[in-house]
């Protein structure tokens, strides 16, 4: 025991005085906030300029009912878009505005001299929909900014939802009764439990939102367990050490160690985003209490320090088998596979919470981290359960330091040699 | 007593068997060599003293105790596969192997500075090893295995790679914890570099003990047939007396290796015939003769 801690002191305080860690600190965040934040940012982007299109249809009623359409949705946006995100700069560009013309020429002439336009830049599109075309529900939007599928989507909804009213009217129903029978129906989930059930919604996220960050964390760092014994070997520093130290503690104090690095990040970051977003933090504290519970909060903690064990124990296993950073980047499913496993299986639970997937799924112990939390949140399962999950966890983290150790003594031993199955297991046997 | 006894001590991997029913053992106090070629098994051999692998039969006692991993404490390694932490500070890779060693972080800090004084490496402790040169980075090596005080030494090619400057300091050292009663294991296949500092040694090839025991009795049992000659004038008579079996002539010193039966006086009465003699000695042969010789014949 004594032995691994100082290992693993040694692990931490090295890794944690580097400077490639302090470079992490700061680029992670920040790279996470490029991917995640900026394509949504540019998405959402509306440029406030007026685009010009015209609206093809064989009698001017339908084309007017589709520029009403249109244009009230543009004020919809507009205004809910204000609504709900006061003090959210991102979000408040100006919407793009559509300036919309009817035509009635539904001739192959005017088809071609449009989409020259729209080819020439004069006009920004046109919506082709003459009486076949709204027969068969699907109409042609020409337009140069295919991509910008924001605003094709808002586009598509106005316009079928013109044409449905359009269908009613020409049934000779009255504005009013359309406007009755186009009310949206709500349905309101509750549970039996009443006001104290927790928000569905709101669970999701925040169970997502911890299944992520154990899978990013085992993903940055069970890596890093990886490539810190892969070093060990090119250093050759382990024959010294093997020389008071067994290999299992060797294994135990790197994967405590580089573990803690991790920890350490991660908490620097919660941190940091805890302090920067306090306000909005304090505003939802409300809503989350009756989802975060101290016994989640609990569970989370046991269940994110167990998996990452775990994970980092199969890092270290994959490590001590191969040579090169290469051949163990090669080995790197083996790590991802049972996480994306996880994922589906988590998908599925919250379909069915009480299915017999889930059940494997949360006492398998790969799975269980991610898996078994989210039951815990959803429903908590019975004790023995929850126990069993535990239990065979830490069994699972001791069998793999056990194994990795052996593999590790005599991989090192007989260096530059690449192994293969048949030999690993061999080495498993040798004493 | 015995610092350590091996007893019938096996090792094979798969088919091939490194170390073959070997026995011997190292009184306390005793500076040992342990000779043999490149892949005698001597390393393999280390391995199972400090429970790096365990035998497959045989058994291993440390201190006159079975082997414990306690007991290791007391043991001092450099093997021959040098290795350090490239980034890590001289000073802080010091304290962390004596503390894995058993000692305090103070203590351990204590004696890495004794130890770099001694070693006239103190300047660097600050630096990392990636910015050391090789002899210097043999040396912190060097220290980390006495760093802890341990009883017993084993140094697997400790010469290996370094100049003849600090090679003396590094035997000085060894003579000097010889004299504190320390014990001392040599491995190597360079014979001329431990042969003055072995009390006993033992040989081996192909994992087996051809010749072992006490070094004096060893080679006193192969006879004075040696003869170095300091000289001046014509050295001819050297390549044509019938008494020379062998002669290494370097102009006027000569190292001749006697025909057998041949006597030693006459040779002297020859060579003085036709050339000034200014040394005339008798010697035993050298262990890297013997060595050859032994190795030669299993081989044959």
């Amino acid at each position: 025991m004594h032995n691994i801690l100082i290992i693993a002191k040694r692990e931490y305080l090295e890794r944690v005085r580097s400077r490639s860690f302090v470079i992490m600190t700061f680029l992670i965040p920040a790279l996470m906030f490029g991917v995640s934040v900026v394509p949504t940012l540019l998405m959402n982007r509306g440029t406030g300029e007026t685009k010009h299109m015209v609206v093809v249809t064989a009698d001017r009623d339908t084309g007017e009912l589709i520029r009403s359409r249109i244009e009230q949705r543009q004020d919809e946006e507009k205004s809910g878009s204000d609504a709900d995100t006061t003090g959210d700069k991102k979000r408040s560009l100006p919407p793009t505005h559509f300036a919309v013309e009817i035509s009635t020429d539904t001739s192959d002439a005017n088809h071609t001299a449009l989409t020259q336009q729209v080819k020439d830049k004069k006009l920004d599109g046109f919506l082709w929909a003459p009486p076949d075309a709204i027969a068969s529900r699907k109409l042609a939007f020409v337009t140069n900014d295919t991509s910008s599928f924001i605003e094709n989507g808002v586009l598509g909804a106005s316009v079928s939802d013109a044409l449905r009213r359009s269908a009613l009217k020409s049934k000779g129903l009255k504005l009013d009764e359309i406007e009755a029978a186009l009310q949206p129906v709500e349905v309101d989930p509750q549970s039996p439990l009443g006001k104290d059930a927790p928000n569905p919604q709101i669970m999701f996220f925040a169970t997502f939102g911890m299944v992520m960050v154990l899978y990013m964390t085992v993903l940055l760092y069970g890596i890093n367990v990886m490539r810190s014994i892969l070093e060990e070997k090119t250093s050759r520093i382990m024959e010294v050490m093997l020389s008071t130290a067994s290999a299992k503690e060797m294994m135990a104090g790197k994967i405590l160690g580089v573990g803690a690095v991790g920890l350490t990040q991660v908490g620097i970051w919660a941190l940091t985003a805890g302090i920067l977003s306090a306000g909005t933090l304090v505003a939802t504290a409300g809503m989350l209490k009756n989802v975060l519970s101290i016994k989640l909060l609990v569970f989370f903690g046991i269940y994110f320090l167990l998996g990452y064990i775990l994970y980092s124990a199969l890092c270290a296993a994959i490590g001590s088998m191969v040579n090169s950073e290469q051949e163990a980047q090669q080995l790197q499913f083996v790590v991802m596979m049972p996480l994306i496993l996880s994922i589906i299986v988590i998908v599925n639970i919250f379909q069915h919470p009480s299915s017999s997937m889930a059940f494997w799924g949360s006492i398998f112990p790969f799975t269980a981290p991610l898996v078994m939390f989210t039951r815990i949140a959803m429903q908590t399962p019975p004790a023995w359960q929850i126990g069993l999950s535990i239990g065979l966890m830490i069994v699972t983290i001791y069998v793999l330091v056990w194994l990795c150790g052996r593999i590790y003594r005599v991989g090192i031993l007989m260096y530059g040699k690449k192994p293969n199955l048949p030999e690993i297991m061999k080495w498993i046997k040798y004493a | 007593m015995q610092t350590i006894e091996l007893n019938q001590v096996r090792k094979s991997y798969d088919k091939f068997v490194a170390v073959n029913d070997l026995s011997f053992n190292i009184p306390q106090g005793a500076v040992f060599g342990l000779l043999g070629p490149n892949g005698a098994g001597k390393t393999s051999t280390i391995r199972m003293m400090i429970g790096i692998t365990v035998p497959d039969s045989g058994n291993i006692s440390l201190f006159g105790k079975p082997f414990e991993r306690k007991s290791l404490h007391k043991v001092g390694y450099l093997p021959e596969e040098r290795g350090l932490y490239k980034k890590m500070k001289i000073l802080d890779q010091l304290i962390f192997l004596g503390e894995l060693h058993g000692l305090s972080s103070s203590v351990a800090r204590q004696k890495a500075l004794e130890w770099t004084k001694r070693l006239e490496i103190d300047a660097w402790l600050q630096k990392k090893v990636e910015e050391l040169s090789k002899g210097m980075q043999q040396k912190i090596q060097f220290i980390a295995a006495l760093l802890h005080d341990p009883d017993f030494i084993i140094m697997d090619e400790p010469f290996f790679g370094l100049d003849p400057v600090n090679a003396t300091l590094l035997k000085d050292v060894m003579l000097d914890l010889k004299k504190q009663g320390k014990t001392i294991l040599f491995s190597t296949h360079r014979m001329d570099q431990v042969e003055k500092l072995c009390d006993a040694i033992c040989l081996i090839n192909k994992g087996t003990a051809v010749l072992q025991g006490d070094l004096k009795s060893i080679k006193s049992g192969y006879g004075k047939s040696n003869v170095q000659i300091e000289y001046e004038g014509n050295g001819d008579f050297l390549n044509k007396s019938p008494l020379v079996s062998a002669c290494n002539n370097y102009g006027n010193y000569a190292e001749i290796k006697l025909a057998p039966g041949a006597d030693a006086q006459t040779l002297l009465r020859e060579a003085a015939a036709s050339a000034r003699i200014n040394r005339f000695e008798l010697m035993e042969p050298s262990l890297e003769e013997i060595f050859i010789n032994t190795v030669g014949k299993t081989n044959a």
